[in-house]
């Protein structure tokens, strides 16, 4: 493991990285703060460029930009109230109560502190897990493979919630099914092109991912303006951001949350599927509850605790889960389900074997995390006052620009006007799918696992002799299909228990009167 | 039965289903391969079944109530800037990247509100003048910046 560090310090501390880290974490900071961008297009946004860097830089971009993301999102949540993704919401409950009684500095400096310390814990637990899982994972075979990237796509649609699960389900089965136009992989049949040769070599994640992450932001920021009060108000918060100082008191009040919401968030994050969002939300309620009543109060109203919470969880949630990408090249999110397409792109193939054919690589990944947030603390952090001032930025000027940076970004790749022509098809359906409240992206991670699951079945079923019987009879394919069962059943189960509960509180109240 | 976003929202991707289910009917498969447990119609079926019932879930146990609700859209603009998006697409080349890319932003800008003439041409043209030079300089892709006819080629 020191071998291991040791190969990804010195790839990352190259002087050429270094300047990758810090300008991916203003480009993330940047993008992440424009309300509607978060860290998946952000990335999306950087991937045209990191495709012209050697691997181990290009993803070292990709991931500060993926941290810089997540802090630009807090910022904004903190400071206007306007989330950039769901995992920043819960910062808002006091991030946003704070900036409004003058402290929005302290709230910034809170956060960015809780982000650093969350950020560097769970890259820790990271270095020990990793290796650990990707040790194990080397037993695996294409049918436990099937069987993961089953429970992959399942458990982000389950976590969903109850009403939802259909819809992202139902989003998935859509990813799956893009991810099969083109020429069939083992046939080398064309399926789905309508005749089209630019069909043939199927669609590019990358455009799919600006269409319906970039683009659609920015075209449904035209169908719906803001009001001229909404951007009074993001230029005021912009511009007075106050003190930053932290005292020795809510310093003392951060450190045990810090501790707490750092190995929530990261538990979390290595699940396939649940992500920064329930891991900022656990921790919030979490300390809520152990706040106890006096303190308890305070939340929602500018709590130190209620911000430190969420935002070291969703930090250690962002980098837990780079756990199953890197061992099992298996996404849990869909942030890092873009990642694993970028990595594809490079010809590297994230999973058990990374970590021994790609040392750098995985090393890199790993060490860049704390790098990218020493970064962010000592670079972004100051710089803070300056890079708010995006917030400013007529939405005039802004929103043709993220619509130029998205297509040329695309274009840049393949020099193919057909693809600009895709893309506006793509933006079309993502924004009506918007409107309509369908999620997009159980979609993403269904259309980056689809070749994958579709190769692996097809090899499970080549080794058991074409009989499907693999999927019950090797144990470990069985339990994976099993947990991936449970995640389906559990929110029905979980509700229904829950009503019971109420019935039963509510007849015993109305006896009781 | 009303009609609640959920329930739009499965009838179109129930549509899109049904299109991709007949069309993977025409996947064209070599005789021997059809006796196979797994060829290339085999994960496009299992989808449509899979996308067909889960559609079909969403319309009849729909998750949410909520009702399509338009106020406040501007439907024209975002009409009008895909319009644009699909113009930039046919005139890159043709117009080359410099004029095409101002060209496109200047419209946009235009399109938001922004009306003064000499603030369309300062943001827009220098902005991509310098995307241009970073783009063949920094990172080598080079991208035709003048119009076909100033090019010179036959």
């Amino acid at each position: 493991m020191v071998e291991g560090i040791l190969i990804g310090l010195a790839t990352a501390l190259s002087f050429q990285n270094i300047i990758f880290v810090m300008m991916g974490c203003l480009a993330g900071t940047f993008i992440g703060m424009l309300p509607g961008l978060g860290p998946m297009s952000a990335i999306a946004l950087m991937i045209p460029i990191a495709a012209t860097l050697e691997p181990s830089a290009g993803i070292i971009l990709m991931a500060a930009v993926y941290y810089g993301a997540i802090f630009g999102g807090s910022t904004s949540s903190i400071l206007i109230n306007a989330p950039g993704v769901a995992s920043t919401v819960a910062t808002s409950f006091d991030g946003y109560p704070m900036a409004k009684s003058g402290k929005a500095g302290k709230a910034l400096a809170i956060g960015a502190y809780s982000s650093f310390s969350g950020g560097v814990i769970a890259a820790l637990f990271l270095l020990v897990a990793a290796p650990s899982l990707a040790a194990v994972s080397l037993s695996f075979h294409s049918t436990d493979y099937f069987a993961l990237m089953v429970l992959g796509l399942v458990a982000v649609a389950a976590f969903a919630g109850k009403g939802d699960m259909a819809k992202a389900l139902l989003m998935t089965v859509v990813g799956l099914m893009l991810s099969t136009v083109g020429t069939d992989q083992t046939q080398g049949v064309p399926r789905f092109t309508l005749g089209m040769i630019d069909l043939v070599d199927g669609i590019s994640f990358l455009l799919l991912v600006m269409a319906t992450f970039a683009l659609s932001e920015a075209l449904m920021a035209i169908l719906k303006p803001k009001g001229d009060a909404d951007r009074l108000k993001e230029k005021e918060a912009s511009q007075n951001l106050g003190s930053m100082a932290v005292s020795k008191q809510e310093v003392r009040e951060m450190a045990p949350v810090i501790g707490r919401s750092s190995v929530l968030g990261f538990l979390i994050g290595v699940l396939p599927g649940a992500g920064a969002t329930i891991a900022s939300f656990l921790a919030y309620g979490t300390e809520q509850r152990l706040a106890g009543p006096e303190k308890g109060k305070q939340f929602g109203k500018g709590s130190v605790r209620g911000l430190s919470a969420p935002e070291t969880a969703n930090n250690a949630a962002a980098t837990g889960s780079f756990v199953p990408l890197l061992t099992l090249g298996i996404p849990g999110s869909g942030t890092t389900a873009i990642m694993l397409g970028a990595l594809i792109g490079y010809g590297i193939q994230p999973g058990p074997r990374l970590y021994i054919d790609q040392p750098e690589v995985f090393w890199s990944v790993i060490v860049s995390m704390w790098i990218g947030n020493i970064v962010l603390l000592i670079l972004n952090l100051p710089l803070i006052p300056y890079i708010a001032r995006v917030l400013a930025i007529p939405s005039r000027f802004l929103l043709p620009l993220i619509l130029f940076f998205s297509l040329i970004g695309v274009y840049f790749v393949s020099f193919n006007t057909f693809d600009i022509q895709l893309m506006v098809i793509f933006a079309v359906c993502a924004v009506v799918l918007r409107i309509l409240d369908f999620p997009m992206a159980p979609m993403i991670l269904g259309f980056i696992l689809g070749g994958m699951m579709e190769e692996n079945l097809r090899r499970a079923l080549l080794i058991n002799d074409d009989s499907w019987s693999f999927l019950w009879e090797r144990p470990l394919t069985l339990t994976i299909l099993l947990i991936a069962a449970a995640c389906l059943v559990a929110p029905f189960v979980t509700g229904k228990i829950r009503q019971m509960k109420d019935r039963a509180y509510a007849r015993t109240t109305s006896s009781g009167d | 039965m009303p009609l609640s976003k959920d329930r739009v929202g499965g009838l179109l991707l129930l549509a899109f289903c049904v299109t991709y289910a007949f069309l993977s009917q025409q996947i064209r498969l070599l005789p021997f391969q059809e006796n196979v447990a797994f060829h290339a119609r085999t994960m496009p079926e299992v989808l449509s079944v899979l996308g067909i019932g889960l559609s079909l879930i969403v319309i009849v146990f729909p998750g949410s109530k909520a009702r399509l609700d338009f106020t406040g859209y501007d439907w024209v603009k975002v009409v009008v800037f895909l319009a644009l998006m699909s113009a930039y697409g046919f005139t890159i080349r043709p117009l080359g990247f410099i004029a095409s890319t101002s060209l496109f932003l200047m419209i946009g800008f235009w399109l938001l509100g922004e009306r003064r003439p000499l603030h369309l041409i300062v943001v827009a043209v220098p902005l991509v003048v310098l995307f241009w030079v970073l783009m063949t300089q920094g990172l080598d892709v080079f991208i035709e910046p003048l119009p076909t006819f100033l090019r010179g080629e036959s």
